[in-house]
Parts: structure tokens; C-alpha cells; sequence
């Protein structure tokens, strides 16, 4: 049997109408800025290929000033993708190791530390630290 | 439909990829070294293609690219749907795209994360 479908009632702006929504759709948008990054990386990669005058100049691109604060913006989008994404963990999937779900703050706050030690790691073993 | 599970999954592995990974990464490649905030260049073609030498950079790169191209297309899609791109073919179009886009890019990334490496 088919279900039913419910009449589509969000109306257009809906996210504008409070905080709590324009976070979730700032939320949506780091999202979404990921896959652009996904693709800078991608070309990145392709520049690496191609030698060094042109990874060079992709990389110069990047870092000409209108490029470079527009990248500012979009990474504040970035790390607002990842702090709710670790906010959500423990709102989504209470993981059971106590008698009690653990409160989500908790489960934030571990993540976060969890999260620094990665960004550690990955600063000394992928890009060779200081 | 068959897929909808293993691309809902994979928007979540994204997901926890994108939120753990590309912050640190991104500071490291575009802002570190433009705002002296690190003492070194990590980009810096020299350094790079040093450490890309590395198979468990090759791996990174690839994980961290297909990861965030099926997070943030799967996102991109409710995104689209929720403004008003909805109906059965709507969305079957946007899937081709926006799964196509993933599918490739992560292809893509994989090509370039064994090139000079196996092959």
C-alpha cells in the first residue's frame, strides 16, 4: 500500500523566521561549501599533476585577496558545519555506556577534544607538523 | 531507491570525515601561511609534493575528497528539494547529478591518489 503524502506546508523563507532555523540552514550550507572545498582539492590535486607552474599558479589564485576572504567566509561555514555536526551527535545517537544516556553536552565536549587531537594528527603525519 | 541506503550512509561517513578533517586542512593549505599564522608553507608546491609522496597522504586526500563530495552533494539536494525543486523527476534529476558529481569526483580523486604511486 502506498502512504500517504502530507501537503508540502514550509513556506518559502521559512529559515529566515528564527535563529534556531538559520542556524540549521547555515548548518545545511557548510554542508554543502564541503563538496565546493571537495572539488578545490580535486583540482588541487590535478594542479599538483600537471607541475609546478601550474599548482603554483592555482595556488597564487587562492590567495589573491578578493579569493582569500571569500575562502574566510566559507570556512567560518566550514567550522560551523563541524561544531553543529558534533552537536547533533549527541541529540541523534545516544550512545549508551553508562545506565544513562550520556546529556549531549557531554557528548560535545568529547567530541571537540576528540576533534583537536585529530587536527593534531593530521598537522604532524599528513602535512609534517611545525 | 535500491541506493538510497548506501548514499544516506555515505553522507553520513562524510559527514563525520568533513567535521573531523577539513577544518585543519583547510587552515593548513589556505590561511596558514597567507596570514602567518604557521611558520611554514604547507602548500608551498616544494612541501607538498613531498609529503604527496606519502601513500597515507594519498589516502587522506582521497578519503577527504570523496567524503566531502557525497556529504555535501547528498545536503545540496534536500537543499534544492526544500526550495521547491520537488516532484518524482525533479529529484531523480537531481540524484543523476548530484550522485554523478560525487561518483566522479571521488573517482577522480582515487585516479590521482594512485597515479605515480601504482601506476
Amino acid at each position: 500500500m502506498a502512504g500517504r503524502e502530507y501537503a508540502w506546508k514550509r513556506r518559502p523563507g521559512w529559515w529566515l523566521r528564527n535563529r534556531r532555523y538559520l542556524a540549521f540552514q547555515l548548518r545545511e550550507a557548510g554542508g554543502v561549501v564541503c563538496a565546493l572545498y571537495g572539488l578545490v582539492l580535486l583540482n588541487m590535486l590535478i594542479q599538483l599533476r600537471a607541475g609546478e607552474s601550474a599548482y603554483t599558479a592555482f595556488l597564487n589564485l587562492l590567495r589573491t585577496p578578493p579569493v582569500l576572504y571569500l575562502n574566510v567566509v566559507l570556512f567560518a561555514l566550514v567550522v560551523w558545519h563541524a561544531l553543529t555536526w558534533f552537536m547533533l551527535i549527541g541529540k541523534a545517537q545516544p550512545i549508551q555506556f553508562t545506565r544513562k544516556p550520556l546529556p549531549w553536552k557531554v557528548v560535545f565536549g568529547i567530541n571537540v577534544l576528540l576533534w583537536l587531537g585529530v587536527s593534531g594528527a593530521v598537522a604532524y603525519l599528513i602535512f609534517g607538523g611545525i | 531507491m535500491l541506493l538510497e541506503p548506501i548514499f544516506w550512509s555515505l553522507f553520513s561517513l562524510g559527514g563525520f570525515i568533513t567535521a573531523f578533517l577539513f577544518p585543519v586542512t583547510l587552515f593548513l593549505l589556505f590561511f596558514a601561511a597567507p596570514f602567518h599564522l604557521w611558520p611554514t608553507d604547507p602548500a608551498a608546491y616544494s612541501t607538498f609534493v613531498g609529503h604527496w609522496k606519502e601513500p597515507l597522504v594519498r589516502l587522506f586526500f582521497f578519503v577527504l575528497i570523496g567524503g566531502s563530495l557525497f556529504h555535501g552533494t547528498h545536503r545540496l539536494k534536500f537543499m534544492l528539494v526544500d526550495a521547491g525543486f520537488k516532484g518524482r523527476s525533479a529529484e531523480a534529476f537531481l540524484d543523476v547529478i548530484l550522485n554523478g558529481v560525487a561518483i566522479f569526483g571521488s573517482l577522480g580523486a582515487l585516479f590521482y591518489a594512485v597515479r605515480g604511486w601504482l601506476f
